[in-house]
């Protein structure tokens, strides 16, 4: 079962491993991480941590010819920008602790909001709550903020640990005698005994690496879209509160949207199947989400983009010392990206400290986390799959939407709609458990129960809120 | 659910379409010449991205840079380098040596003996007539041969140059560097008649039915006087004359002590020279250091061999002993009102007189013209007032210091121009207006932080103790190939894709393709159709190159 914890901290008699590997590293060891997003920091602080605790000497080069602290797409690395409690205590535990001035926005909720109606998930006992973050620096134009670029606190924190930041652009990675060497836009070269690859999935290094590794296949990609919306605080705080709004509607191939409010600001998150025009359209066009902006009007966001993300697995994601991290490599389905990255960049950093970097030790020992989170997507898709049949089916968002009001009505009962949900929005749980849960005897029995009181003709008790029926105030 | 409530697709995104543009960077507006410096600069540093070695990328920087300059090595040496004052990498670790690699540039042709390059085309065949051997005259003559046209040069005195040849002390431009330039331009068969004094030897009315085309290059030769009592008879000259005499060998006889009067290049250089002779030098200048028009770099090594500087004083009567220059009555000065220009007025402090001994009084005030017999086109010994374009009346053009005292620099641009301009007359053309169409760099589109951190190299220098020593030894040195080549490395290249690559890596369209044959300025073609407006690109783009296209919004 794949979760959050991914593989354990050091792990029992590594020093054995270490010496049986042909290719492994060796004080003075030069090591090229390509890109500064989660996984690149986070594999270049792991690695080091880790050679430090085996009195490895390492050189640590992290690659990033970006900076963060550009506002707008440029210092940006493109995401939704939320983060759940649990990865972030999870963090904590590796000693990266995130200061406030990176959370943009605590969110307390999720608001559900479908046609038949809206409703307010709050908090699971085990979750306090959500992180918003940016990425990069904001969004265009954006006054200075007075919070920090995520990916720019762990670049720092990289680099704080021993990792030199050099500021260029990786345009080539191939193999030169004994070692990896790695080309740069500006004609500058180095040789390395192991690189990491997190250049993610929007940049094109991974096209330029076809001759790299033999049958390799890049991952699948998908087109999604990102945009901000300028509303101010005041408004944000009497239209959204501290809640992440999600929307199931019946629109093909949108799997996923979401309104995460940010300070001034207000993140459209929209994954699916290549979003496009139309599909913008009919999204924007949607009453539910008009309803949701003040006057009902929106106002033309002052940035967007439309990232690729990884939607199936790169194979395989290594290759005599090399290794792809994050969503280079393999991500979770929509949801948890920078998680992944932890694991990913954490398994990458313990295979080639502790058992070695040829292809050989990368297959033993970084594959079977990879191949967790690949199938664990296969089940996603077949959650998201199940979720569009009910997006789909009105008497079926009726169910929903009245078992979620009931069960937040009531403390007492367990809030088996509410979790499988919640889990689902941010990502805290692998889709596998998800999955699970909606087989239990009680879940079904419950959804059954729902889906016939919520489609009675008359009202059933439960705190819904029907369009029309809720005056909002402004 | 009515759909009245729907808006037109308002909220969908504004689409930012990014446009390829080449702009003109500061350097260039900076440049007298207008020189397309980050062309050169760009060929060298980005050698390996265009399939060159580095001998070829020298070689085909050198005919860049030739195009409007035949002189990089004489200019590479004494041009006081105003396009660095332009350059975005200033504030960020300092601006890039753009006249040494130019002088590196130069002494890399010469010892090359690379050809200056031809423009081939129609067969020009109107004879071309240039008075005058200097800066101005050579460039005008270089840009009509170039094109065809046969041209004579008539030089006064024996040897072509100028004030080049005539002013400037060997120890800041070796004749040898100096005379392989002007042999080059020569050698595309121009013919030169020195000994000939245009207007005296030789009327003006005889050059005109001999060329069809005439450009006057006569330079200002007559100095200044500093309009002081005592100031005729010996022991008082003019710093262009010290120099001159200098230059031709016949030095000393100046006392033990000199003093010079003037705060530009020439008294620099009269200063310094004094030095070499051996004698103390204290120079006069009527305002303060920081006005001083003299390059700070020529100030700095002024003080730094000795030269004694008096600021806020102005001579006010020469002291001599019978025919025997004593000394100078100085007049101490302090700065009043502002006049018309917004420079502050220079003025006597009463009583604050002091007469310093002097031996010898070299006046570095200005120069003037001194020529006679050009009837009505140049009334004698008066400034010329050309046209912008260099015109002076038909047929006839000027530049260089007999329009005004300038730089060498300005001088060959003078000449550039008018060749030019002359030549659309003759071939019936409207008026190029070459790279100055484009619109300049707008700083906020440079992304120094982009760039690495790469302190400004610096030139070479030979130690100081050897500069009085060695008196006629050039003091600045050439920089190797490798050094002129990481020089030319920091050039940002302000407007003008260098194949930095993030706007091909980062778009998320693949709108960007690699050109198969790049060139500065060429190597990614952009195809919009793909485009998804998001603007990445252009905020990546650190030179300013990418902008975004007008009326680009859907």
């Amino acid at each position: 079962m794949a979760t959050a914890d991914g593989l354990g901290w050091l792990g029992k008699p590594v020093r054995a491993d270490r010496a049986r590997s042909a290719q492994r590293l060796r004080d003075g060891s030069r090591v090229a991480v390509i890109g500064a997003g989660p996984a690149g920091s986070m594999f270049s602080y792991f690695l080091l941590n880790m050679a430090e605790s085996v009195a490895l000497d390492l050189e640590v080069d992290l690659y990033e010819p970006r900076h963060f602290c550009h506002r707008g797409p440029a210092g940006c690395n493109h995401c939704g920008g939320v983060v759940s409690e649990s990865l972030v205590q999870r963090l904590a535990t590796e000693g990266i602790n995130l200061p406030d001035d990176v959370v943009q926005h605590s969110l307390e909720s999720y608001t559900l909001h479908m046609d038949v109606g809206d409703v307010e998930i709050a908090t699971p006992l085990h979750e306090s709550r959500i992180a918003g973050i940016y990425r990069g620096n904001g969004p265009r134009n954006s006054e200075p903020l007075d919070t920090r670029s995520f990916d720019g606190y762990l670049q720092h924190l990289a680099n704080e640990r021993g990792a030199r930041l050099i500021n260029r652009l990786v345009t080539n990675v191939r193999t030169q005698d004994d070692s990896m060497r790695i080309e740069c836009a500006d004609g500058s070269y180095g040789d390395y005994e192991l690189v990491a690859i997190a250049s993610g999935v929007n940049s094109r290094l991974l096209e330029s690496l076809n001759d790299l590794a033999e049958d390799h296949r890049p991952p699948a990609l998908t087109k999604t879209f990102i945009c901000e919306f300028r509303l101010g605080k005041e408004v944000i705080r009497q239209a959204f509160g501290p809640s992440m709004h999600v929307f199931l509607l019946d629109i093909p191939r949108l799997e996923f949207a979401a309104l995460i409010p940010k300070g001034d600001y207000v993140t459209l998150c929209l994954l699916g199947d290549d979003i496009d025009d139309r599909l913008l359209d009919r999204f924007f066009s949607s009453p539910e989400v008009i309803r949701r902006f003040p006057e009902g009007s929106i106002p033309r966001p002052v940035c967007h983009c439309y990232p690729r993300i990884n939607v199936r697995t790169a194979r395989p994601p290594y290759g005599d010392r090399l290794v792809m991290i994050g969503d280079s490599g393999t991500t979770r389905l929509f949801k948890d990206g920078i998680g992944a990255a932890y694991r990913t960049a954490k398994a990458a950093a313990k295979t080639a400290v502790f058992h070695g970097v040829s292809v050989e030790d990368f297959r033993e020992y970084y594959w079977p986390l990879c191949r967790k989170i690949d199938s664990d997507n296969r089940v996603g898709k077949l959650v998201f799959w199940v979720g569009s049949l009910m997006q789909r089916s009105r008497f079926a968002r009726r169910g929903v939407l009245h078992m979620v009001a009931a069960e937040q009505k009531q403390s007492q009962v367990p809030r088996r709609m509410s979790s499988v949900l919640w889990d689902l929005f941010s990502g805290s749980a692998p889709y596998t458990d998800v999955f699970q849960r909606t087989l239990q005897p009680g879940y079904v029995g419950s959804l059954i129960h729902h889906l016939v009181a919520g489609n009675l003709p008359f009202k059933s008790g439960a705190d819904v809120h029907r369009p029309g029926e809720r005056e909002r105030g402004h | 659910m009515g759909t009245d409530s729907r808006p037109e697709s308002s909220a969908q995104p504004f689409r930012i379409r990014a446009g390829q543009r080449a702009k003109t960077p500061a350097c260039q507006t900076h440049c007298p010449i207008g020189g397309d410096i980050r062309g050169w600069l760009c060929i060298l540093s980005q050698h390996h991205k265009l399939g060159l070695s580095l001998e070829q990328a020298c070689d085909r920087a050198w005919e860049k840079l030739v195009q409007l300059n035949p002189f990089p090595a004489t200019l590479g040496r004494i041009c006081p380098h105003p396009c660095e004052r332009g350059c975005s990498r200033t504030a960020k670790d300092g601006a890039v040596c753009i006249n040494a690699v130019e002088r590196f540039l130069g002494d890399w042709g010469t010892a090359r003996q690379l050809p200056l390059p031809k423009i081939l085309g129609r067969n020009c065949t109107e004879s071309v007539g240039v008075i005058g051997a200097g800066p101005a005259g050579m460039s005008f003559a270089y840009q009509m041969s170039r094109r065809g046209y046969p041209v004579t040069i008539y030089e006064k005195t024996e040897l072509p140059g100028g004030m080049l040849r005539h002013a400037i002390p060997d120890y800041r431009l070796p004749r040898g560097v100096l005379d392989a330039e002007i042999q080059r331009i020569l050698d595309l068969q121009i013919s030169l008649v020195p000994g000939i004094e245009a207007g005296d030897d030789i009327s003006f009315a005889e050059l005109r039915a001999r060329h069809r085309v005439l450009f006057l290059g006569m330079g200002a030769q007559a100095a200044r006087q500093l309009g002081v009592a005592g100031e005729a008879g010996p022991g008082v000259l003019s710093a262009i004359e010290y120099l001159a005499r200098r230059k031709q060998g016949i030095g000393g006889g100046l006392g033990k002590r000199v003093m010079v009067v003037g705060g530009g290049n020439t008294a620099m250089d009269a200063a310094r020279s004094a030095r070499r002779d051996g004698a103390e030098v204290t120079l006069l200048y009527r305002r303060r250091l920081q006005e001083m028009p003299a390059v700070a770099n020529e100030v700095q090594d002024a003080l730094a061999e000795g030269v004694r500087f008096e600021f806020l004083a102005a001579p006010q009567r020469i002291l001599r002993d019978g025919p025997m220059v004593i000394g100078v009555e100085v007049q101490r000065m302090r700065l009043g009102e502002a006049d018309v220009d917004g420079r502050q007025r220079t003025v006597p402090i009463p009583g604050a007189v002091a007469a310093v001994g002097a031996d010898t009084v070299l006046a570095a005030v200005s120069q003037k013209p001194a020529w006679r017999g050009f009837g009505e086109v140049g009334p004698d010994s008066k400034w010329l007032h050309t046209k912008k374009d260099g015109k002076l009346a038909d047929d006839t053009w000027a530049g260089g210091d007999d329009c005004g005292p300038g730089t060498a620099a300005r001088a060959i641009a003078q000449g550039r121009l008018a060749a030019e301009a002359a030549h659309a007359e003759l071939r019936g053309e409207a008026p190029s207006r070459g790279q100055q169409a484009r619109p300049a760099v707008e700083p906020a589109s440079v992304r120094p932080d982009y760039y690495e951190v790469l302190p400004r190299g610096g030139t070479r220098r030979r130690p100081m103790e050897r500069w009085l020593a060695e008196p006629e030894v050039e003091i600045e040195q050439t920089l190797g190939r490798e050094q002129a080549s990481r020089e030319a490395a920091r050039c940002m290249s302000c407007g003008l894709c260098f194949g930095c690559q993030q706007c091909f890596m980062y778009c998320n369209a693949g709108g960007f393709t690699r050109v198969e044959e790049p060139e500065p300025g060429r190597y990614y073609a952009l195809a919009l159709e793909s485009c998804e407006g998001c603007g990445k690109c252009i905020e990546l783009c650190p030179c300013g190159y990418l902008e975004p296209r007008e009326g680009a919004v859907a």
